[in-house]
């Protein structure tokens, strides 16, 4: 066994900060090191989570029209030239920030749900609620989340309903559904209707899909085929 | 302004106030419209505009008072969190705890703002270690390092349980 990887390096790793070599040869030592794997994935865990708490703050309302009027020139000054540069700061700002904070609130959601998902399958304890019956599974929620929603009468072919958690996505309690595509496991996260909508992603070998009706919004998580987490997220989402 | 948000949210966690944060953001504009000659075209715009932010915030009311702070940390940066909880602390991170925001928040509230604010560049911000050090001038070795010191301070933080899970055991 080698030395164990430095503190530096395990989060130079999850930042995406070694090069090919670097890399390479932590993986190596990762490989074959518990302690450092372990170490390593609760790092990028909890910079997910960063990403996730750290953006806590919008702009207040108004703030972007505060601040135009601000770097906006006086009236009575007939000089261009600071409306020049106002033009040019926002022309290279938009022009180097390709990724909306859409964009990031989204994939910080995918990763999310992705590391709740294999999380769940790494442990190997029942769910909570341990049912393929939708009449036990849903009235276990009752009490435990403030929204309500239902299940499907009839599953996919070769689809079935393992039970159930009690979990939290983006800070929000969330109805953990685990279901079997054949020798496929998938995660359908339910929640109230207020985070950031996923049409479909993938990540690490998963595919993710959600959909969304007036009060819920559902995303699912498998190494299926897409087409069935599709098929089950579509029964799920007629059911409603 | 593609960039205000991200800037009015750094802005709003170092000074911890909405409206500090508004003048702080509001001055970063002014300073980057006056200062536009200072920016050399091929570089990094947004560690430009962020660097001057940071710059804007040490100057100001909160900023001042977080100084003399700042100082104390730096000295303190061998002692405050122990080596040995950066380079072996416990491996099995309480997945619970981090399941929980609100305690995460507050972990990120007590940070010290040298370790705050390299972490919400690197995670909030995604920028690349070598970016951050352009914002906060500093060498790369002290962004890895402080890295490294904020989140072993988070985890410590939230093995510590400042604030009471809500949820239950699994």
């Amino acid at each position: 066994m080698n030395q164990h990887l430095s503190a530096e390096t395990l989060n130079a790793i999850v930042d995406g900060e070694l090069n090919p070599p670097e890399l390479a040869s932590a993986e190596q030592h990762l490989a074959g090191c518990l302690e450092c794997s372990s170490r390593c994935l609760a790092l990028g865990i909890l910079k997910r989570r960063v990403a996730a708490a750290g953006a806590k703050y919008e702009q207040p309302s108004g703030l972007e029209q505060r601040m135009r009027r601000v770097i906006a020139p006086a009236p009575q000054r007939s000089a261009w030239m600071p409306w020049a540069l106002a033009a040019a700061v926002l022309a290279v700002a938009v022009a180097l920030v390709p990724l909306s904070r859409d964009h990031a609130a989204k994939s910080a959601l995918v990763a999310e749900v992705v590391d709740q998902h294999i999380a769940t399958m790494a442990v190997d304890t029942p769910p909570e609620v341990v049912s393929s019956d939708r009449h036990t599974v849903k009235p276990w929620f009752q009490g435990r989340l403030p929204f309500s929603f239902n299940l499907p009468q009839s599953l996919p072919a070769d689809v079935t309903l393992d039970g159930a958690n009690l979990s939290y996505v983006e800070g929000r309690p969330v109805a953990q559904l685990l279901y079997r595509l054949g020798k496929h496991r998938a995660s359908v996260f339910v929640a109230q209707r207020g985070g950031v909508a996923v049409s479909a992603a993938d990540r690490a070998g998963f595919h993710v899909a959600g959909f969304r009706t007036p009060e819920l919004e559902a995303v699912g998580v498998s190494d299926a085929e897409r087409p069935r987490l599709e098929e089950l997220m579509q029964a799920l989402k007629s059911a409603q | 302004m593609p960039l205000l948000p991200g800037l009015y949210n750094l802005a709003r966690w170092l000074t911890r106030d909405s409206v500090e944060a508004e003048d702080v953001v509001q001055e970063t504009l002014l300073k980057a419209l006056r200062g536009f000659d200072g920016f050399e075209a091929g570089t990094n715009f947004k560690a430009w505009i962020f660097r001057i932010l940071r710059n804007t915030f040490l100057s100001s009311r909160s900023g001042l008072a977080a100084t003399r702070t700042v100082a104390l940390e730096e000295e303190l940066e061998g002692t405050a969190i122990p080596e040995s909880a950066i380079d072996r602390d416990t491996p099995e991170l309480s997945l619970l705890r981090l399941a929980d925001r609100d305690a995460l928040e507050q972990a990120l509230q007590q940070l010290p703002p040298p370790l705050l604010e390299v972490v919400l560049l690197c995670d909030v911000e995604e920028m690349k270690y070598r970016e951050i050090a352009a914002v906060l001038e500093i060498p790369m070795g002290t962004v890895m390092s402080r890295i490294a010191r904020a989140r072993a301070a988070l985890r410590i933080s939230l093995d510590a349980g400042n604030t009471p899970g809500r949820r239950s055991a699994r």
